[in-house]
């Protein structure tokens, strides 16, 4: 560690308007993200977990302060850059797993490849080894309904590596499955981090995560609490 | 390609929903098809009965004739005209018109007597084919006659049966003669249904003490040839033959008719766009409640990175899909419809002669078919659909992402 940060976020505040009132969800938070960490992010609810992945994965505009990911100010960017950085250095990884119901593992996997512009066979190998580095080996042709929660969210964790991303953002990623799946699914995600590299952020409220991950952030009203490195 | 399977599967995740649609899509078009085909038969049966057996595309009358319609009022001499009109390549055809009393027994009743002969007039009009019963006029038979179907009825006549006719020759004296009724027409139009006795040009000249002139003139112009192009010809021919007429097309003739022909069309189109609209108002909900429904899949396509072209794409393919599968269906229901219509047609006689401005449908209402038959309909389909599905597709390209993922 020690590297030049993959992310850093310098005072960043989030005001969302609700009706007359305004809602401070982040109140200048100031953290970075280094290459192949495994860090969780925990705090109550409202504490600003989600909002705090949704500034970094570029999906929602900050109020003030900088993001910056490699290099680039995300501030600076316009929606069709932002788009193209989300599909290029950004997995995501979803709570409710949302798949296309209408793809199958295999399909859904290869999504971002295909909105990149991959060629086919490029496509196929890379989503083959992907399944199978997932354990859904054999499992290509099925639909997400044909899958249980676990399979579904170890579809969602190919489809976010796919690419090559330089972060994986991770929303609550074992709070729809029991603690059995979620451990076979941290130990995916920990090998990936081990073995590839992979970057993983996480927002979660599961013991188990923190258990696991290397750092944990606490938030609480928006700032960082405590950032615990293990 | 995976946007036309997407778009393919999803049109399937409610099958129920997607038949609806594209059977309503199909039901319009179908209907829309047979509709425009019926319009279009009836129109091309219109004109063709005014046209080819009543008016002509041009007529010369003596100037003034229109005006006061007079057995006096007539082309000084018609057959120069017709010569220079046969060089223009232009079919034509003289008629004597001219006012009588007919009477059958007790019956008697004011009708048109129109003088021809029978070959010239053949070339230019198909009345001659338009017989309800009995045959038409024969130089071999001088005093047979053909009576519109509405005359022969008021005079309780038929084929066979004699006729009496009265008036006031030219040279002042009375004009009386005995005529056979040769033959029946089918119902024309008003005028000849009521009013016309078709006899030969010899017996009207004759009967009127009228040893020179015309009263008609009918031209008609080839096929495709532009209307004022043909007048134009006719205008030229009659300013070298015969002086002192006026040349009128039909639609000069009876603009009223022409402006229902005209906006005949328009109102085909009227009335699918009015069935189309209703059908966008389905695909349209449809659609809406597809895109309401994948929200949060829209929402996740553009968090991980599908550009809002792409989504667009999408929503837009399944519509096309649709609309794709509502026109192959219901093409090819059309197609025995369409043959059914064209071949066999609809039996209207229980109308009784049903007439449009004066102008007689045909018994059986054939349909026709040409390229607009069908792509009419198609295009207009495409259209509405197009815009229908376009504001769901802009709704769900435009969707933000994070609002569109945690939509309940």
């Amino acid at each position: 560690m020690g590297a030049e940060p993959i992310i850093s976020l310098r005072d960043v505040t989030k005001v969302y308007r609700q009706g007359s009132v305004d809602v401070h969800a982040l109140r200048g938070l100031t953290m970075d993200v280094e290459a192949g960490e495994f860090t969780a992010i925990c705090g109550p609810s409202g504490s600003g977990k989600t909002t705090m992945l949704n500034l970094i994965g570029a999906l929602d505009a900050m109020t003030s302060g900088s993001i910056v990911l490699e290099g680039r100010e995300l501030a600076s960017l316009n929606k069709k850059e932002l788009s193209e950085l989300r599909r290029d250095r950004i997995g995501f990884v979803f709570q409710a797993y949302n798949l296309m119901p209408v793809l199958t593992a295999y399909e859904n996997a290869e999504m971002v490849l295909w909105v990149q512009g991959v060629d086919g066979p490029s496509r196929r190998e890379r989503v083959m080894g992907l399944l199978e580095q997932v354990g859904l080996k054999g499992m290509e042709n099925r639909r997400p309904s044909e899958l249980s929660g676990g399979q579904q969210q170890r579809v969602a964790i190919a489809r976010a590596i796919a690419s090559n991303p330089v972060v994986v953002l991770a929303d609550e990623p074992t709070a729809n499955v029991d603690s059995e799946t979620a451990e076979t699914l941290l130990d995916l995600m920990e090998e990936l981090n081990r073995e590839q590299g992979v970057t993983f952020v996480f927002s979660t409220h599961d013991p188990q995560v923190m258990e696991r991950a290397r750092r944990v952030v606490r938030l609480v009203d928006g700032r960082v609490a405590s950032d615990e490195r293990r | 390609m995976k946007i036309l399977r997407m778009a393919w599967r999803n049109l399937w995740r409610n099958g129920r929903r997607t038949l609806v649609t594209v059977a309503a899509m199909t039901l319009a078009l179908w209907s829309m098809v047979l509709y425009t085909s019926l319009m279009e038969g009836m129109l091309g049966s219109m004109e063709t009965t005014l046209l080819d057996v009543e008016l002509g595309e041009i007529q010369v009358h003596a100037d003034g004739y229109r005006e006061r319609p007079s057995i006096w009022e007539r082309i000084e001499d018609p057959d120069a005209l017709l010569r220079a009109l046969d060089e223009t390549g232009l079919r034509s055809t003289a008629r004597l018109l001219g006012g009588a009393l007919v009477a059958s027994g007790d019956v008697s009743t004011g009708a048109l007597l129109k003088g021809l002969r029978p070959e010239r007039d053949a070339l230019v009009s198909e009345v001659h084919q338009r017989l309800d019963r009995g045959e038409w006029l024969d130089p071999a038979d001088a005093k047979g006659v053909v009576l519109g179907y509405r005359l022969a009825r008021t005079l309780a006549v038929e084929v066979g049966d004699e006729l009496v006719a009265l008036s006031q020759a030219t040279d002042g004296s009375m004009a009386n003669d005995l005529f056979r009724v040769r033959g029946v027409l089918q119902s024309l139009s008003e005028e000849t249904d009521r009013a016309t006795v078709f006899l030969l040009e010899d017996e009207f000249r004759g009967f009127f003490a009228l040893e020179d002139g015309a009263h008609r003139v009918i031209v008609r112009s080839s096929e495709g040839q532009d209307l004022a192009a043909a007048a134009g010809l006719v205008e030229q021919a009659a300013a070298m033959s015969a002086p002192g007429v006026e040349v009128r097309s039909w639609r000069d003739l009876l603009p009223g008719l022409a402006n229902v022909f005209d906006s005949a069309q328009a109102a085909v189109q009227v009335v699918a766009f009015v069935v189309y609209v209703v059908i966008a108002i389905l695909i349209l909900n449809a659609m809406l409640t597809a895109v309401f429904e994948r929200i949060r899949e829209f929402g996740v396509l553009k968090a991980i990175g599908v550009s809002p072209r792409r989504v667009l794409a999408l929503i837009l393919v399944e519509g096309a899909l649709q609309s794709a599968l509502a026109i192959g269906i219901g093409l090819v229901a059309s197609l025995p419809a369409l043959w059914f219509v064209t071949t066999r047609g609809i039996d209207v006689g229980g109308l009784g002669g049903t007439a449009i401005m004066g102008v007689a449908m045909d018994q059986i209402w054939t349909g026709a078919v040409s390229p607009l038959t069908i792509a009419g309909p198609v295009f207009i389909l495409l259209f509405v659909a197009g815009v229908a599905v376009l504001f769901p597709a802009i709704k769900a390209a435009r969707i933000n992402p994070i609002e569109a993922i945690h939509h309940q």
